[in-house]
């Protein structure tokens, strides 16, 4: 059947899928061509066609910048400490929470767990701005303890561990789901020979659940490792205050204050069209290393 | 026996770090509700942890008069009950088709949106494309954009691919066109995944902060995010320090009243839809 005949069949469904094709090239398709912008003089009044090819000047530029560079830092840190801080939570969590056998205790506490993963950053700033604050739950601990409270909000020192575990609070008990899902995949035979053979159900967990979740890890992982350099501007600018701006001023953050609110347009495009790429470099890379290693694997 | 013993122990022993686990995620918000009906001179001394003291009402009498606050409220509220029917309703046009092997641009789409899930344009010629499109300032602006998210398409067309057929078959046999039996037979049947991604777009358009950021400038259109980052973070005193001293709020009470306040609409949907969600999140994560 040619395209015309289905059409003339099927023209109901033809008219349902407008509106959402609309959307993906309005709001999705159109501004990847703005990449172009990145190898143009971007000027307001002369638009995005009409701007004069420059070829990779914005891109020579940045690298020549100081700027960039602490920006970039901040970002490979913050993202760095990210994957190897927070990946292993919601593993643990899961391997925890699948060895519960009181369902109702299971249920109570995987409701507590997926509901930061609702709240806005804004909101979870607020939470941490008071927590930490001068008089706040944890500098009356401190007191307790006979310590001096500590600006943690304006010191250097905290402001990356303090953006990598407010992402732990707010994210590891929702991602929990997809590696209990990934669990209760596993064929209940193995574990039956396993009890058999006279294992606990700690050397279970250890020699079987976790191998067995090995595949779906790796993707997870894969799929962090891609979002590596994005960090998420919500997250960072709602922490940050003038006194962290140094330690923590990402990739998202800069171009929002340099390239939306001073205009410079061009010059920070060519930064996220940097950011992209490095993104998938690492995917495509991780890729083909992880498909070696789970090969080796097998040997 | 002694392998009894370890299992109980064992049990207990996880139980107890989960429940620590547990309340490290709760405690904020506990200390920040005490906070909140507590008096100021109290939070001032430090002496309110995860109970009030000295209770007191007064700083949520000064949060729920503000005039703003509610304006904002009202933004947001309208955004999120206008953007989510759009959502769902454009979403599921888009993924009933996708779900049909018969349609014949069913393959070509589906790449054609999981392109968007791989590459995302950077923010500047996404700033400038909605700005061209007259979406400045412009309430539509927080509805608009989150009207299809790929993640949430490919949940629901793997849902709609599931459902069986004959229902269809047989309207279709009555003299149903694809209208109808979307509406009548379809929707219905879709309960559970219209209530997932019902929470996960109203989630997204109550919580979102970056486009109002970039393109709301108007008092008047601001969102509850950005006002309450108005009041929380930006440095901002609500109420004028010299006197507070004798009032029973100040800027850090007034500052927890309002988190709780924006928490509270999700804490209440929450527990309805509770039971879908853990679902649509499986769905969405394995497949897509």
């Amino acid at each position: 059947m040619g395209l015309k005949e289905n059409i003339k069949k099927y023209w109901e469904l033809y008219l349902m899928v407008i509106p959402g094709i609309i959307f993906f090239i309005l709001f999705k398709y159109v501004p990847m061509l703005g990449i172009t912008i990145a190898f143009k003089d971007y000027g307001i009044f002369t638009g995005i066609k009409d701007s004069p090819w420059v070829g990779l000047k914005h891109f020579k530029a940045f690298f020549e910048y100081p700027d960039f560079w602490r920006v970039f830092n901040n970002t490979m840190i913050i993202g760095f400490l990210k994957i190897v801080l927070s990946f292993p939570v919601p593993i643990v969590l899961s391997l925890l929470l699948n060895e519960v056998r009181n369902l109702k205790f299971k249920k109570t506490v995987q409701t507590v767990f997926y509901i930061p993963h609702f709240f806005s950053w804004v909101i979870i700033a607020g939470l941490t701005f008071d927590l930490l604050s001068a008089n706040g739950v944890v500098n009356s601990l401190l007191g307790m303890l006979g310590y001096e409270p500590i600006l943690f909000m304006q010191r250097t020192e905290y402001f990356r561990l303090i953006v990598v575990l407010t992402g732990i609070w707010r994210d590891a008990g929702w991602g929990t789901i997809v590696i209990l899902a990934a669990i209760s995949g596993i064929n209940p035979s193995v574990y039956e020979a396993a009890k058999i053979d006279g294992a606990g159900r700690f050397k279970q967990m250890l020699n079987i659940t976790l191998p067995l979740l090995v595949p779906t890890l790796l993707v997870l992982l894969l799929l962090q490792i891609g979002r590596f350099l994005d960090i998420g501007f919500e997250h960072v600018y709602n922490l940050l205050t003038p006194m962290t701006q140094s330690v923590g001023d990402t990739i998202d953050t800069y171009v929002y204050r340099v390239g939306i609110l001073q205009g410079q347009f061009s010059a920070t495009t060519a930064i996220g069209v940097f950011q992209s790429v490095v993104g998938l470099t690492l995917v495509l890379a991780f890729n083909k290393l992880s498909k070696k290693f789970s090969e080796g694997g097998i040997i | 026996m002694r392998r009894k013993i370890i299992d109980k122990l064992y049990d207990g022993i996880i139980a107890l770090f989960l429940s620590i686990v547990g309340i490290i995620m709760i405690v904020p918000l506990l200390s920040v509700l005490a906070t909140s009906l507590s008096k100021s001179i109290a939070v001032e001394a430090g002496k309110v942890f995860l109970l009030p003291v000295d209770i007191t009402l007064a700083s949520w009498r000064y949060i729920l008069l503000r005039a703003d606050l509610w304006r904002s409220f009202g933004v947001t509220f309208l955004a999120t009950v206008i953007g989510t029917t759009l959502a769902l309703i454009i979403t599921a046009f888009l993924a009933y088709p996708l779900s049909k092997k018969y349609f014949a641009l069913a393959k070509i789409l589906g790449v054609f949106v999981i392109i968007t899930m791989i590459f995302k344009a950077p923010i500047i010629p996404y700033f400038l494309t909605i700005k061209n499109l007259g979406l400045f300032d412009n309430f539509f602006v927080l509805v608009l954009p989150h009207t299809v998210t790929a993640y949430n398409l490919v949940i629901m067309r793997s849902f709609f691919s599931q459902l069986p057929a004959d229902l269809e078959e047989s309207a279709k046999i009555d003299g149903a066109g694809y209208f109808k039996i979307f509406w009548r037979i379809l929707l219905p049947m879709s309960k559970p995944v219209m209530a997932t991604l019902g929470l996960f777009y109203s989630v997204m358009i109550w919580n979102q902060f970056l486009h109002p950021i970039l393109f709301i400038q108007s008092q008047a259109l601001f969102p509850l995010q950005l006002r309450l980052r108005q009041y929380i973070t930006a440095g901002e005193d609500l109420v004028n320090s010299s006197i507070t001293e004798l009032l029973d709020y100040n800027d850090v009470t007034l500052k927890s009243a309002t988190i709780i306040f924006a928490v509270v609409p999700i804490l209440m949907v929450y527990p309805y839809i509770q039971k879908y969600f853990v679902k649509g999140a499986m769905l969405g994560s394995v497949k897509g």
